[in-house]
């Protein structure tokens, strides 16, 4: 498209230096096609704005030569506004921004028409620096320096017009700059300045679009960049613009000749101000000039940028940075990461900015280097450039290096083969990972939300896996290598209740030896008690912290703030999930998207509704309510299921059917079953205001059930199994939670093929105003938390147990995929994924997997094991073990080091103490940096919105002033407005008259603040 | 392993790996998704550069573009001529982009630019008509749209500039912690 519009702009361009060449031609011009093609701009839509502004440049242009220079002048500057309005209209903000420019550009115009006319010849060169500038107009006007060219005496008498605005800024001009190295926010605007004051050129020229009208309101993008360039940018900066500006304006052929085919990328990766107006009118003019001026404003930005940063330093045509996210850079690299190049491909790393870029990256180490490289936004070609050229300078390096320490080379060909291996193991993990096209499909039918779940899922079931691993190499085929004939007999039923066979297998913790297994010949052992303990600690360790791990990742991606969730939205708008793909999905989200929106909409119309007291007290009770019945629900199950366990042995002593033990887990799944359900039902009586609280609402009321439950179980396990005096007890437990886990694994099948299969007959068939139901991510999720509670509970009693649950989760993963393709639509809220995933990777890690441990520790420390089975038969205590061994290392003297850290480490209070007190300094000390940084930040945002009231109140005092001028100069302008308005009919548009100055007035107010 | 030798050479490969978020394997999978769009067009032989651009209408009737209501923009951000026909180097460094590994500035710089429907640097209240509209099917009424698109410029705009800059929208992605699963095209 770019190079398109590169091919008419040249068409356009050729015309231009024509204009600037000779008067005569300029009127010529003016006098032929001028006013043809601006009655033309009315009746295209679309088109006018750019087909007209050529022209409109004309008349400013045209009538600067003939007359007075002061009348002619003036005409230009109104006439811009006028034509400007129907593009404004047009065009929404992009071209209302640029029907600004007009008013604004009275100035610039002003000295572009000055300076063509006496210095042809000067435009012509490439670097059309401001000094230049000033040789120009001291040569024209006998002005000695920068201000008093600028401020030029003679032309404001000479000219005496509204004009004038532009003069005088000239004149402060060069006190903005004085104070631009201590004044926070004003520099900002210099940039801009420098480009309004360049693009007139453009506009004399007969650019369509007023690009410095775009650079003036980016000014505010940069104002929160800490370090705001100083003084010497700015005179840089117009290097920039003379450069290339100048020679498309001046000669188009030659710029097209030598830059144009490097530009193809960038022109369009750039955000060029101005394109707007030319996408749309698909053949605008001047599409080249146009994007080439509006990418250096910009360059002038980044380059100011770039003095915040180290690296700086741009040279003419060299600018690098556009997009400098301090944060990013800080992490990357020192030099700004993002940058727009203005030169593309192989030609921007020889810029200054590339090479700073490039001398940033060679220190670094290569995984970092690569990670930097790969993280610039920028194309392939140029990234692999950037490589080759970071490479090479590496190398050479590298061969100085080499002749000073060949042990860095050492340390590189490591690195290197070191990075290599990564990169095959995680092909190789890659090639493992599982689903991979499961999950697209249902990312693409079902969008992110509900493919969190079986993300979690899938999660999961690496955790049981690797648990598996660790416990079956370590424990189990240990056990193999001594097992004993299992006697017992095998009937199907076992698979249910766990017991009769099973109880002799490697499943259960009663069968485990308590004996060292020895090796024949060889002196090496291996000792059972040990070996059960550790690995069982180790897989809870190993557990520990990848959950900690996984949820510190969470925490820091998702930013977990919950006061800036506010109804958003922007994040509506912006968050479409691209992973949706299906026709059908993305139909139906569209379609739900919209609801949302509206329902948004009305939630913000209807926000200032206040409730009265007496509605207050209603909701007030129904909440109360709510939560006393939720509460009292858990408790009473807790209580049912306590005393069923309880009496359940009893029970299982007079009724012989081996069935009878399915009743506790039965009784437990049923609740889990129904209560949630219940809870959801609380919906009807409560009302929220936002869904958000329902959603955690009823989550933590899910919660706080199954905990408890499991809770309940344990204090009865610990408590009334352990202490019984049963022979194995351990085993007994091992078998319960077998049979709950499985329990559930049924009831979670059965609920998937008969109830939501029979919900989507009801939904389709009988009462369709249901409709098809949606998945409900949080309910499944908690389920699985639940089981995996279990398993890790039961890891200790039932070594087999991750196994178990490994297969269920396997089998779960494919039954709810059916279920969900066959029964269920798209959801229809946005439902807030990544944060939830964080919510519950937190409930997983502090309920449920804290309390596991608790109940392990409890079982380890304060219980004694059976006398007669398992590895810990005949100890006080299972931590007896550890003692004992620590004992005999306590008598060889080569691990006396094991034993003195046990003692004073482990064993120790005193570190214990102290470890608390430190981890509890720290703490305390990251929670006050961070209350600091939310004072900070909250400041700085009060500081930008500070700053764009400013900018706003600078905006009308301007307009006002603009206003007052207009009103006392309107005498003057009657005779010339006449004249252009008679030949082109163009509407008038006073407003956007009046806005088009806020900019340039809003610099001039600063300067002469200042 | 044998296809790799004689697609790309051992150095292609590896520059490939360093500069996006893919695995050989991955690398490998995406040039036949790229070669099978085209398969008169795209050599089977890599080795030598050739410069082959597959139309836009071809990038865009792939299964993961197809219904993508930004497809036109996602391939014109990520084609070097933002005409939307795209090398093979512009198709890893979309999927690259828009893949897992790819870190949330990034991927917010290049949803910025797809967002960005006239290319001028800022989302202003016409691109965010057109975003609106593509949303939504046309299903809001214009007053509505007008009225998101206020309330988003409300929203976000932390200068008060009245459209939203770079910053404005990475600050505003910030706040969205699905942004980063959602951004993100499966291969």
């Amino acid at each position: 498209m770019s190079a398109y519009y590169r091919n008419n702009g040249y068409e356009e361009e050729s015309d231009y230096p024509d204009y600037s060449g000779s008067r005569n031609r300029t009127w010529g011009h003016l006098k032929t096609q001028d006013y043809p093609d601006s009655s033309d701009a009315l009746n295209n839509s679309g088109y006018p704005s750019t087909r007209s502004n050529p022209y409109s440049a004309d008349y400013r242009t045209g009538p600067d030569y003939p007359g007075s220079i002061a009348e002619p002048d003036y005409p230009g500057s109104r006439s811009n506004p006028y034509q400007s309005g129907t593009r404004s209209n047009s065009f929404s903000a992009g071209s209302r921004r640029s029907s600004d420019y007009p008013i604004s550009l009275a100035e610039p115009d002003y000295i572009g028409s000055w300076s063509k006319p006496y210095h042809p010849g000067s435009s012509r060169e490439p670097g059309y620096s401001e000094s230049q500038w000033n040789s120009d107009f001291a040569g024209s006007r006998s002005s000695g320096n920068y201000a008093g060219s600028r401020t030029n005496p003679d032309y404001l008498d000479s000219l005496g017009e509204p004009d004038y605005p532009g003069a005088q800024r000239n004149s402060n001009h060069p006190g903005s700059r004085a104070n631009s190295n201590h004044l926070g926010w004003i520099p900002t605007r210099i940039p801009e300045y420098a480009g309004s004051r360049i693009n007139p050129y453009m506009d004399t020229l007969g650019e369509p679009d007023y690009p410095g009208a775009e650079n003036q309101p980016s000014s505010p993008n940069f104002f929160g960049e800490p370090d705001y360039p100083n003084a010497e940018d700015y005179q840089n900066s117009p290097n920039f613009w003379g450069k290339p500006d100048y020679p498309v304006a001046e000669n188009g052929h030659d710029y097209g000749s030598s830059e144009t085919s490097e530009m193809t990328r960038e022109v369009l990766s750039r955000t060029s101000s101005i394109r707007p107006s030319f996408r749309h009118s698909s053949d605008g003019p001047l599409g080249v000039l146009e994007r080439e001026n509006e990418d250096y404003p910009e360059s002038i930005a980044m380059k100011s940028m770039g003095m915040a940063n180290p690296c700086d330093d741009s040279v003419p045509g060299a600018p690098g940075n556009g997009y400098v996210n301090p944060a990013y850079v800080g992490e990357s690299s020192p030099c700004p990461a993002y940058g727009n190049p203005p030169l593309s491909g192989c030609d921007w790393h020889k810029s200054p900015q590339g090479e700073k870029l490039i001398a940033s990256l060679i220190p670094m180490t290569s995984r970092d280097r690569i990670k930097a490289i790969r993280n610039q936004p920028r194309t392939m070609e140029e990234k692999r450039n950037l490589k080759k050229m970071v490479d090479k300078e590496k190398s050479k390096q590298s061969r100085r290096m080499l002749e000073l320490n060949c042990c860095a080379q050492c340390l590189n060909s490591i690195s290197r083969a070191y990075r290599r291996s990564k990169n095959s193991l995680s092909e190789l993990l890659d090639s493992v990972s599982l689903w991979q096209k499961t999950l697209k499909v249902i990312g693409g039918k079902f969008g992110t939300s509900v493919l969190s779940y079986f993300n979690f899922l899938r999660w999961l079931l690496k955790f049981n896996i690797f648990s598996f691993i660790v416990t079956f190499s370590f424990i189990i085929i240990p056990q193999f290598t001594v097992a004993e004939k299992n006697t017992l007999q095998f009937t199907g039923l076992e698979f249910f209740t766990g017991v009769g066979y099973f109880r002799n297998t490697v499943m259960y913790y009663g069968f485990y030896t308590n004996s060292t297994i020895g090796h024949r010949n060889s002196g090496a052992s291996y000792n059972m008690q040990l070996a059960y303990l550790f690995t069982i600690g180790a897989c809870l360790v190993i557990c520990f912290f990848s959950l900690l791990f996984s949820m510190a990742r969470y925490f820091r991606n998702n930013f977990i703030n919950p006061h800036i969730y506010s109804r958003g939205i922007a994040k509506l708008i912006f968050c479409w999930d691209f992973t949706v793909t299906h026709e059908k999905a993305v139909k139906l989200k569209q379609k739900n998207l919209s609801t949302e929106i509206r329902e948004n909409l009305s939630e913000i119309r209807q926000e200032n509704v206040k409730l009265t007291l007496n509605q207050q007290l209603i909701r007030f009770s129904a909440h109360l309510a709510a939560w006393v019945v939720s509460t009292g629900v858990a408790v009473a199950c807790c209580v049912a299921v306590y005393y069923l366990a309880e009496n359940n042995s009893e029970f299982l002593k007079k009724h012989k059917d081996p069935g009878a033990v399915l009743l506790l887990p039965f009784v437990v799944s049923c609740i889990n079953l129904a209560v949630p359900r219940l809870y959801s039902l609380f919906r009807l009586v409560e009302w929220y205001e936002m869904p958000r609280h329902e959603v955690y609402t009823l989550l933590i009321r899910n919660i706080f059930l199954k905990i408890s439950i499991i809770g309940i179980l344990c204090y009865y396990w610990l408590n009334i199994v352990a202490q019984a005096g049963e022979e194995c007890w351990e085993t007994l437990i091992g078998q319960e939670i077998y049979r709950l886990l499985l329990m559930d694994f049924v009831f979670s099948l059965a609920d998937s093929f008969l109830g939501e299969f029979l919900r989507r007959l009801i939904g389709m068939q009988f009462i369709t105003s249901l409709g098809l139901q949606e998945f409900d991510i949080a309910r499944n999720v908690l389920e699985l938390i639940y089981a995996q509670t279990l398993v890790w509970i039961g890891t200790f009693f039932c070594p087999l147990l991750p196994f178990i649950q490994m297969i269920t989760l396997f089998i779960m993963f494919y039954v709810k995929n059916i279920s969900l393709m066959m029964n269920f639509q798209p959801p229809s809220k946005a439902w807030r994924a990544s944060q939830m995933m964080t919510f519950f990777i937190f409930v997983l890690f502090f309920p449920s997997f804290t309390g596991v441990l608790c109940t392990l520790a409890i079982t380890i420390w304060r219980l004694k094991p059976s006398a007669d089975c398992g590895p810990f038969r005949g100890l006080p205590f299972f931590i007896y073990s550890i003692y004992g061994w620590i004992d005999t290392l306590s008598k060889r003297p080569s691990y006396l080091w094991v034993v003195w850290i046990y003692q004073n480490l482990i064993g120790s209070v005193h570190f214990f103490f102290i470890l608390t007190l430190i981890v509890l300094i720290i703490t305390y000390l990251y929670w006050q940096i961070t209350e600091g940084r939310k004072i900070m930040i909250r400041l700085l945002h009060e500081q930008i919105i500070n700053e764009g009231k400013d900018k706003m109140f600078l905006i009308e005092k301007l307009t006002k002033l603009q206003d007052m001028e207009k009103r006392a100069n309107t005498s003057s302008f009657t005779m010339e407005r006449r004249d252009v308005e008679q030949p082109g009919p163009l509407p008038v548009g006073e407003r956007d008259a009046a806005r088009d100055l806020r900019f340039r007035r809003s610099v001039q107010e600063e300067n002469s603040k200042a | 392993m044998g296809n790799k030798q004689t697609v790309f050479t051992h150095e292609q490969l590896e520059t490939y790996q360093d500069c996006t978020f893919f695995t050989r394997k991955e690398i490998m999978r995406l040039f036949y998704r790229y070669q099978d769009l085209a398969p008169q067009l795209v050599p089977l032989d890599y080795t030598s550069c050739p410069d082959v651009k597959v139309p836009y209408e071809l990038i865009g009737s792939m299964p993961e573009l197809k219904d993508n209501p930004f497809r036109q923009r996602i391939a014109q951000v990520f084609s070097e001529d933002g005409d939307g026909h795209m090398t093979l180097d512009n198709f890893l460094d979309m999927f690259s982009v828009m893949s897992e590994m790819a870190p949330r500035d990034l991927k917010a710089y290049y949803a910025f630019k797809i967002y960005d429907f006239n290319n001028d640097g800022y989302i202003c209240a016409w691109d965010l008509e057109q975003t609106v509209t593509k949303l939504t099917r046309g299903e809001l009424s214009a007053e509505e749209v007008s009225l998101v698109c206020e309330k988003v410029l409300d929203e976000a705009d932390g200068d008060h500039d009245g459209r939203l800059s770079l910053e404005d929208f990475q600050n505003m992605i910030l706040r969205a912690p699905d942004f980063l699963s959602t951004f993100h095209i499966r291969i």
